[in-house]
């Protein structure tokens, strides 16, 4: 396996050679002017947006699933615009293995209140008695708000969290040599730990 | 009336999966012990529900059911937990538990793996304890989604090729199935299973709408369950993906969608169904028979030893399939007994196989020779194993086949039991090929070292049991006992047919009123 021969030069490669003679790919990052300025003016306006749609969902149009995707989508394009390597160094791991943990964890929570309280499974509720006075809320509208309690605090948590990881997992793949494609493949389930391990490599 | 036991069933072990790539921030081995306490207390969760349901004596207290947020039946999910239900939770969970106990030292280690095992741990029972069409659909995806990772969590490229093959045929039986659902949702708009059943009784089973819809769900589903035409995907899944995960997809997740099969057939659809359209019970009869002989063929023609138990699935699947088209009561009881001693089965000839294959490095049948002498436990364990599958009494094994034949010869059809005859002693084959291997063939010199050689003649002096343990430095006890203790599992099991009528009369009286 040692003695495996340099691969055919593509138009993928850029020429240089690796130390252990392996060609490597055309960086991944190149730098630019006009692409870091635009994403500085848009990131705004989409993180705005998602959020916006995050909060929207038991009676309107949006939801949890939709604004978590396009809060994602804010680090996606920071890290096209400023490199994926120092927007991994930015965010860390742990936050990104936080908001998809958290996001069950809370979604798990709220599920598991009223069961405490001798209710069904999610019966929002059933925490009309705790919560009715203090929040001044009919009953009825425990469920409107326990609906955007899960879609707020858990699925727009786990579904940003879960891209994120995606994401900086499926970008290991090409600068790391480390990792295995099964590795990769796991995809949401490992991407924490994918990348847990790299940032201990990368503290080497 | 509402049970808290089965919200509770599905949802800890899916929220309990965020805590190995929690902890896993912190502690390079959090994985196992998280999982090893979820798993516990699924199980302890499956055999209080299983208790209750036993314990019950009304006719109406043996239906547990949870209507999840509040919201009823018709309308809502429903969580429902009955005696078949029940008895597949516990097979999920103490396969689960064996499984884990079996990988601490073997892995695939990583704290992810144990996220996956813990999440695929919630879908199976999900899948399980649903009343609802759609919500199976759901929980049949987490699982497929799952399984395809697990899988390919495995360090060899084969092991990507078989979950990439897995996930394009898995996606489209579930695809199917949820076509077939969605013709039943157009005709009737109902997604609940009890709802459904009367709504479908009104609308007369003969609707093309409502046969169409059931082609689709069959074929969906046995794809999923890899019955012959459809078993592609399996054997390369159950070759490639690690030894721990062999033993654990192999044992659960075909039975859970084998389950789902026989819940909607016969909740759903009901033998009303089966006996308006006859074209469609001998067809199912029919494609099941094919796979109980072409599966036990292709068993026996295979050299890697996880093949073998692979085909050797798909012909004891075609066996649980034809049960449903046979529309007996005897045949299903043979079914679902089949299906729990098939898990069992599977589960502790491929954790075998996995510890011969890490000691050894064995994977064909042909390594096997001589191995009993070096590690008598596991190959009795094997031995017994492969015995039960065969159906020697007294094992698990017989009683289902068992069952599934005189169910068969009850409703006259001599052919499937002509098959089940002849697929036993195609069984037996592979069975005694294996068997006469490890303990009459002499280990081949031309590929064993002076070394081994010595070590063989150090068995034949000391003590067995210290022999196992002494010569296998590589592979943990815990691994050997797991094997031991679920083969003597499978063949205590066979007194335990009461309890199996016991506890599924009251849901095969509803099935057949």
């Amino acid at each position: 396996m040692s003695d495996e021969p340099t691969s055919q030069p593509d138009e993928r490669m850029d020429g240089r050679v690796d130390t252990d003679g392996v060609a490597r790919q055309r960086p991944v990052y190149t730098e630019s002017q006009v692409i870091m300025t635009t994403v500085k003016a848009v990131i705004p306006f989409v993180m705005t947006y998602g959020l916006f749609i995050t909060f929207h969902g038991a009676d309107t149009p949006g939801g949890g699933f939709q604004g978590g995707a396009i809060i994602a989508s804010v680090v996606l394009m920071i890290a096209f615009a400023f490199g994926i390597e120092s927007t991994r160094a930015w965010l860390a791991n742990s936050t990104v293995v936080g908001l998809g943990t958290a996001g069950v964890f809370l979604f798990g929570a709220i599920g598991f209140g009223p069961i405490l309280l001798g209710e069904n499974f999610l019966e929002y509720t059933a925490y009309y008695p705790v919560f009715g006075d203090l929040l001044g809320l009919k009953e009825y509208e425990f469920v409107k708000y326990g609906m955007e309690a899960v879609e707020i605090v858990g699925i727009a948590f786990i579904v940003s969290g879960i891209l994120m990881g995606l994401f900086f997992a499926l970008a290991a793949g090409d600068s790391h040599s480390e990792p295995n494609e099964a590795d990769l493949r796991e995809g949401e389930l490992r991407d924490g730990v994918d990348s847990a391990t790299f940032g201990g490599e990368s503290d080497d | 009336m509402s049970d808290v036991l089965l919200a509770l069933l599905v949802t800890v072990p899916l929220v309990a999966a965020i805590f190995p790539l929690l902890f896993g921030l912190r502690y390079e081995n959090a994985g196992w012990p998280i999982a090893l306490a979820g798993s516990l207390v699924v199980t302890g969760l499956a055999g209080t529900l299983a208790w209750e349901i036993f314990t019950a004596s009304t006719e109406t207290g043996q239906r547990l059911v949870h209507e999840m947020a509040g919201y009823p039946a018709p309308y809502g999910i429903e969580l429902v937990g009955d005696g078949l239900s029940a008895l597949i939770a516990l097979l999920i969970s103490v396969v689960s538990v064996a499984v884990l106990i079996y990988s601490r030292s073997t892995g695939p280690g990583s704290n992810a793996f144990y996220s996956g095992f813990l999440l695929l741990m919630g879908g199976l029972l999900g899948m399980t304890l649903t009343g609802d069409l759609f919500n199976l659909f759901v929980f049949l995806e987490i699982v497929g989604l799952i399984t395809y990772a697990l899988v390919a969590s495995d360090d060899s490229g084969m092991a990507a090729y078989g979950a990439l093959k897995y996930l394009f045929l898995g996606t489209v039986g579930a695809s199917l199935y949820l076509i077939g659902v969605g013709y039943l949702l157009v005709r009737t708009g109902s997604l609940n299973m009890l709802d459904l059943q009367a709504r479908l009784a009104d609308i007369g089973y003969t609707e093309p709408l409502v046969q169409a819809a059931f082609g689709f769900i069959l074929i969906g589903l046995m794809l999923k369950i890899a019955v012959f035409p459809l078993h592609t995907w399996q054997p390369d899944a159950y070759t490639y993906a690690p030894d721990t995960v062999s033993a654990y997809i192999s044992a659960l997740v075909s039975t859970t969608a084998a389950y789902a099969l026989i819940r909607i057939s016969f909740d759903v659809f009901t033998v009303d169904f089966f006996a308006a359209n006859q074209l469609i019970t001998d067809a199912v009869v029919l494609v099941a028979s094919i796979s109980i002989v072409v599966g036990s063929l292709l068993a026996a023609m295979q050299t890697e030893i996880k093949r073998v138990f692979a085909y050797s699935s798909v012909a004891q699947f075609g066996m649980i399939v034809v049960a449903i088209g046979l529309n007996s009561r005897t045949a299903l009881l043979g079914a679902v007994i089949h299906l729990v001693g098939h898990g069992l089965m599977k589960a502790t000839l491929f954790m075998g196989a996995g510890i011969l294959s890490s000691a050894y490095g064995a994977t064909t049948i042909s390594d096997y020779a001589g191995l009993a002498k070096r590690s008598p436990i596991t190959s009795g364990g094997i031995a017994v194993t492969g015995l039960a599958l065969v159906g020697i009494p007294p094992s698990i094994g017989i009683l289902g086949k068992w069952y599934i034949a005189l169910g068969a010869v009850e409703s006259g059809s001599w052919s499937v039991a002509i098959i089940i005859f002849i697929s036993t002693l195609l069984t037996l084959t592979y069975v005694a090929r294996i068997i006469e291997t490890l303990y009459f063939n002499p280990p081949e010199a031309t590929h064993e070292e002076t070394a081994a050689s010595e070590s063989v003649e150090h068995v034949a002096v000391g003590d067995e049991a210290v022999a196992d343990g002494g010569l296998e430095t590589r592979v943990a006890t815990e691994r050997i006992v797991v094997v031991a203790v679920l083969a003597v599992s499978t063949v205590a099991l066979f007194a335990s047919v009461d309890l199996f009528t016991e506890l599924l009369d009251p849901v095969f009286g509803r099935f057949f009123q």
